[in-house]
């Protein structure tokens, strides 16, 4: 450094100079050349030559924003489709359970309240018949009087006081009926 | 050259690889530029005289200006036609944006983009400038350590104000007393201390090794093909191996120059790869 410096006098005195010698003007003039073409090229040069491939990686930047947005977007309603999917299985799950449950009970009442029916419609036709019954036995022995009572009167052929007649008649059905 | 007399191939080489207050277009003439006084700043003696570098710098700034214009005019154009790019803008288009993504962004990070424009800058400034110590009469302004320097610092400055609004002042200051992950107390403190000065050093040696090594490469094909040129001048005048001599001596330089055209571009790349390196590191410091 010390031997350049010495060079760089020389040079500045006006001897031949040396290829390794360091002119610090050179430096002012490096500086200002370089930052004059780096603000003329900045201005008026490489926003034309850049403008496209900026533009392209803007827009790519953009595009996959977007995609990446719309691909969350999706995820997420897919995501809430799932959710709702789910519910409503389980929910249909769940009505469809109701529904056999309640069917089941149902089916039990009825059947309960047609057995129930049966029976009492069973009980009816039992009291019916054991009424229609006596009332065919009542009858019937009341035909059996009268029967008896003109055979006898013919049998005699006498006509007796037809309340006396009764009662001799239904005192013998009564012992009739005894000794069974 | 000096006919008569031995050739001083030495003193050859380095006239022509050094800077110069005059421009060299022989046989057409020289040019001599201005020498104006000296300034002194502070302890700083400094020629602000124009020199051949000084020439050729601007002329390079300038190239790469109509260059980039003109590609960015007829791109520009091309779109507005809603063609496709092509012919020399869709060349320069492809150059811009492989230094803009593959050297700047590819290795600076998210904050890639911000820094292209200095990235691109710097990468096709050294480039033409590198080129045009290939031409006829032409010098390469890279080859001269003070513009490889001044460029470096710029980085430097890159590097490391880009890191202060990045990663704030504690953050920053982290990078000069680095915090080691599980040390407490004033141990911790002293070890900072003791590593200061390193982590400086290592910030300052960067941007020495891309000077250097910018420089170096430019001075060193130039010599290869000076001293090849030498050739001539010294064994020129066997009688009957000058025909010989001569035409290798041009094969021969034909290749280094073939070489130089691959150096100019991987230097022009090397450095703002390793410019685009260096900020990405401070970037991304934790």
């Amino acid at each position: 450094m010390y031997l350049a410096l010495l060079a760089s006098s020389e040079g500045a005195a006006g001897a031949p100079m040396s290829p390794f010698e360091v002119n610090f003007g050179l430096f002012f003039w490096t500086w200002i050349v370089f930052g004059m073409l780096f603000l003329l090229l900045k201005k008026y040069a490489w926003p034309a030559i850049l403008s496209m491939t900026e533009q392209r990686e803007e827009t790519i930047r953009r595009h996959l924003g977007e995609a990446e947005e719309a691909h969350a977007k999706a995820q997420a309603l897919l995501a809430e489709q799932q959710k709702l999917l789910g519910e409503s299985r389980t929910q249909a799950q769940a009505i469809m359970a109701e529904a056999k449950s309640a069917a089941e009970k149902e089916r039990a009442v009825a059947v309960q309240k047609t057995r129930e029916e049966q029976d009492q419609l069973l009980a009816r036709a039992r009291r019916e018949i054991a009424a229609e019954g006596e009332k065919a036995r009542q009858e019937l022995r009341r035909e059996a009087v009268d029967l008896s009572l003109a055979a006898a009167s013919k049998l005699i052929g006498e006509r007796l006081s037809a309340d006396a007649d009764k009662k001799i008649v239904l005192d013998y059905l009564a012992s009739l009926e005894k000794s069974h | 050259m000096i006919e008569g007399q031995a050739p001083d191939i030495g003193e050859m080489v380095l006239h022509h690889t050094a800077d110069a207050w005059t421009i060299d277009l022989y046989p057409i003439g020289a040019i001599h530029l201005p020498r104006w006084a000296d300034v002194h700043v502070g302890t700083l003696t400094l020629n602000l005289s124009p020199t051949k570098h000084v020439v050729y710098l601007a002329l390079a700034a300038l190239l790469v200006f109509l260059t980039m214009w003109l590609a960015g005019r007829s791109l520009r154009r091309q779109r507005a036609g809603e063609q496709s790019p092509k012919g020399f803008a869709a060349a320069i288009e492809g150059m811009v944006l492989f230094v803009r993504d593959d050297i700047a962004i590819a290795n600076i990070g998210e904050n890639g983009a911000k820094f292209a424009p200095f990235v691109m800058s710097l990468f096709f400034f050294i480039l033409y400038s590198n080129l045009l110590g290939l031409l006829p009469w032409g010098a390469s302004p890279t080859g001269n350590l003070a513009v490889t320097a001044s460029l470096a610092i710029l980085t430097f400055l890159t590097v490391e104000i880009g890191g202060m609004i990045q990663l704030g002042t504690r953050g920053y200051l982290g990078t000069i007393f680095p915090h080691v992950p599980g040390m407490h107390g004033p141990g911790a403190v002293a070890f900072s201390l003791f590593m200061a000065p390193v982590e400086i050093l290592g910030k300052l040696v960067k941007p020495f090794a891309l000077a250097v090594r910018l420089f170096g490469n430019m001075t060193a094909g130039h010599f290869v093909i000076l001293s090849l040129f030498g050739i001539i001048f010294l064994f020129g005048d066997i009688q009957g191996w000058n025909w010989a001599i001569g035409g290798l001596t041009a094969v021969l330089v034909v290749g280094v120059m073939m070489l130089e055209l691959i150096v100019a571009f991987l230097q022009a790349y090397v450095f703002a790869l390793l410019s685009a390196v260096f900020i990405g590191m401070m970037q991304h410091e934790h």
